[in-house]
């Protein structure tokens, strides 16, 4: 999932925002990217990938989700 | 009263979902009648390309050189007889020709010496095989790129970030839409004379790059009086358990196996004909055998791939290779050993019924791709890419023939009075207060996730679950709070989850016996007199309608004499 977004690298261009599929991203009152809803990121690494800046980084590992299995 | 921004827009067609399957429907509907005006909207950016974008780009077409009745008599034998004939031929009568459509839009796909494509056998079918791109990791991008351009270059309409919440009748027709804009909250009322459903599958949002695909579509299109069938069947895949990884159907021909906490291939154990290189939902029934039998956690194994035969599989670029990169980074080498993988249940196989070019019960509503129901309940990989733009096609010639007809005509007092009321109803669900929407699908996930309710089912589990549903629909879902458009926009994901949840479970319980994917422990046998045939579900009042449709045969090319599912020996099944 998307964990962080460098302040200092964004120049907020707004492209990560544009790109977001699930809508998770919003530029901040300071001019800057900003995580706005970061339950809902599915590790698609769009943002990553399009950010001109290399200001974001998505962890590979996804969102923990209910068992399938019964737990032990 | 409603207190935001109202913008209305008039078109001919209007399509939801700008996928695949919407943008093929767009093109061809232009290519038909460069004056129709079409309008593709999507709850995300305009031009992001639906799952497709998340894909391989693999595809099935036949070739010039086989029989497309070989092919459909594949489909007959590994979906269990549940194969409508009719339009498996139509649709894959015109792959061929998509195919190469894509290729003349620049998406390359590998060739042999021959100059034929290179085809993949797919999970020990006789005749079935997928193309694949020759870009790797990014190949569903460079298809969405070139649709796209196509949608430039025809004059294609289109909205982003834009959720349709409601379908606009009026005598006896579709006569447009509402929704609204998921950042500005301003509300959208479309007038269409064809609507098109094109909104993929419903999913649990089970975090595999498919979070989007939640369902509305086929909910639209069931308020509004079309049937839904091949609800009881459920996408189960089989994922690694931490990350992401597109490409199994690629790596289980050339070697890579699943296996079990003792290291045994389990899948020679349960299909010693066909072995690992099978279906998943197969798969994902041995899975959770294995583990029920304390044979846990099962692992996916690619050290038997062979280094030439690599290069057809290590990612080359888009998200796939920047995966494969961070993960290497915190010491994951996927192709050097084993990751630990599991069943995850990700969509409902079902769909809209509908016929080869797109028409549903309901005039001037069509539905395609994987929001129109196709397969029943395993899987083919490069057949959603295939059947995007085949149903597409079609259905734009359904539309245009449709728009040639003297449509029923409707009076503009009418359709404004019926987009207000449904307008005031999405206006009352902006509650400023409540629980966050998030919780509410974590209890329907937990609910519908084990593998007693969506693997290894029976009545009681899925009576359970659906019990447990019924308290979530009365208790929580009314009071979801939606404060801003974000959350109404995921509120509206979660009823829509919430219906498709209960339409699964009624469905799954409904039929009783096993077929494809459809495992029920208490009906271990397939049951051909009483269940070779679909089951469409529709809106009755208030109720859901259930109506059994038999498989006509005698009016079908192709006898049902094989089925995929006795490949598989299953302990309760020989028991």
């Amino acid at each position: 999932m998307i964990s962080a977004i460098n302040k200092e690298k964004c120049i907020g261009c707004g492209i990560c925002v544009e790109r977001c599929p699930l809508d998770a991203l919003r530029i901040d009152t300071d001019g800057k990217a900003f995580i706005a809803y970061p339950e809902d990121c599915m590790t698609c690494f769009l943002c990553e990938r399009y950010c001109p800046k290399g200001a974001i980084f998505v962890h590979p590992f996804k969102e923990i989700l209910p068992p399938v299995y019964p737990i032990a | 009263m409603m207190n935001r921004e109202m913008i209305q827009i008039d078109t001919d067609v209007l399509i939801i979902g700008a996928g695949a399957s919407g943008m093929w429907t767009a093109k061809h509907l232009k290519e038909l009648s460069p004056s129709l005006e079409v309008m593709v909207v999507d709850k995300s950016a305009s031009d992001w390309g639906g799952l497709m974008t998340m894909s391989e780009g693999d595809f099935d077409a036949v070739p010039p050189t086989e029989n497309v009745d070989d092919w459909v008599k594949d489909l007959v034998y590994y979906w269990d007889g549940l194969c409508d004939q009719e339009l498996m031929t139509t649709l894959f009568s015109t792959s061929y020709d998509r195919l190469c459509d894509y290729e003349t839009m620049n998406c390359a796909y590998t060739r042999n010496e021959d100059g034929s494509f290179k085809g993949i056998p797919q999970r020990g079918l006789d005749h079935f095989k997928l193309s694949i791109t020759e870009v790797k990791g990014n190949g569903g991008e460079n298809m969405r790129d070139s649709l796209n351009g196509e949608m430039k270059r025809l004059g294609v309409k289109r909205q982003g970030r834009v959720m349709i919440t409601d379908l606009l009748k009026a005598n006896g027709r579709i006569v447009g839409a509402v929704g609204f804009h998921t950042r500005t909250g301003a509300y959208y009322r479309f007038s269409a004379n064809a609507v098109v459903i094109a909104t993929g599958r419903a999913g649990w949002k089970s975090s595999y790059g498919k979070n989007t695909s939640t369902g509305e579509g086929l909910l639209l299109a069931y308020n509004a009086g079309a049937a839904l069938t091949n609800m009881e069947f459920v996408e189960v895949w089989n994922v690694p358990k931490l990350f992401s990884w597109e490409g199994q159907t690629v790596l289980l021909p050339l070697g890579a196996k699943f296996v079990n906490a003792e290291g045994e291939s389990f899948m020679d154990r349960y299909s010693p004909i066909l072995k690992g290189n099978t279906d998943p939902h197969y798969t994902t029934m041995a899975m959770a055998l294995e583990v029920k039998a304390g044979r846990g956690p099962i692992y996916f194994d690619t050290t038997d791939i062979k280094d030439e035969d690599r290069k057809f599989v290590q990612p080359e670029g888009g998200w796939q290779l920047l995966n494969h990169e961070k993960l290497k980074n915190i010491g994951i080498d996927f192709f050097k050993g084993r990751t630990e993988w599991q069943p995850q249940i990700l969509s409902d196989f079902g769909g809209i019924v509908a016929d080869a070019y797109g028409r549903t019960a309901v005039d001037g509503l069509y539905a395609v791709g994987r929001a129109r129901f196709l397969d029943a309940g395993v899987y083919i990989g490069g057949f959603d890419l295939s059947t995007t733009a085949t149903t597409g096609y079609l259905a734009a010639e359904g539309i245009f023939d449709y728009l040639q007809q003297d449509l029923a005509p409707f009076s503009q007092e009418a359709f404004e009075q019926e987009a207000l009321q449904k307008l005031e109803q999405l206006e009352a669900a902006n509650a400023q207060e409540g629980i966050p929407y998030k919780g509410v699908l974590r209890q329907i996930q937990e609910l519908v996730f084990p593998y007693s309710v969506s693997i290894l089912k029976s009545e009681a589990a899925l009576q359970a679950a659906l019990a447990s549903l019924k308290q979530i629909q009365a208790e929580l879902l009314p009071q979801m709070m939606a404060n801003d458009p974000h959350y109404l926009m995921k509120c509206k994901e979660v009823e829509a989850i919430a219906t498709m949840t209960e339409i699964y479970l009624r469905a799954a319980i409904e039929r009783k016996e096993t077929r494809g994917g459809h495992y029920r422990e208490d009906y271990p046998q397939r049951d051909d007199d009483n269940w070779l045939g679909w089951l469409y579900i529709s809106k009755d009042g208030e109720d859901m309608q259930c109506k059994f449709v038999p498989v006509p045969l005698a009016q079908y090319p192709h006898a049902v004499e094989r089925y995929y599912q006795d490949n598989f020996e299953f302990p309760s099944v020989s028991e």
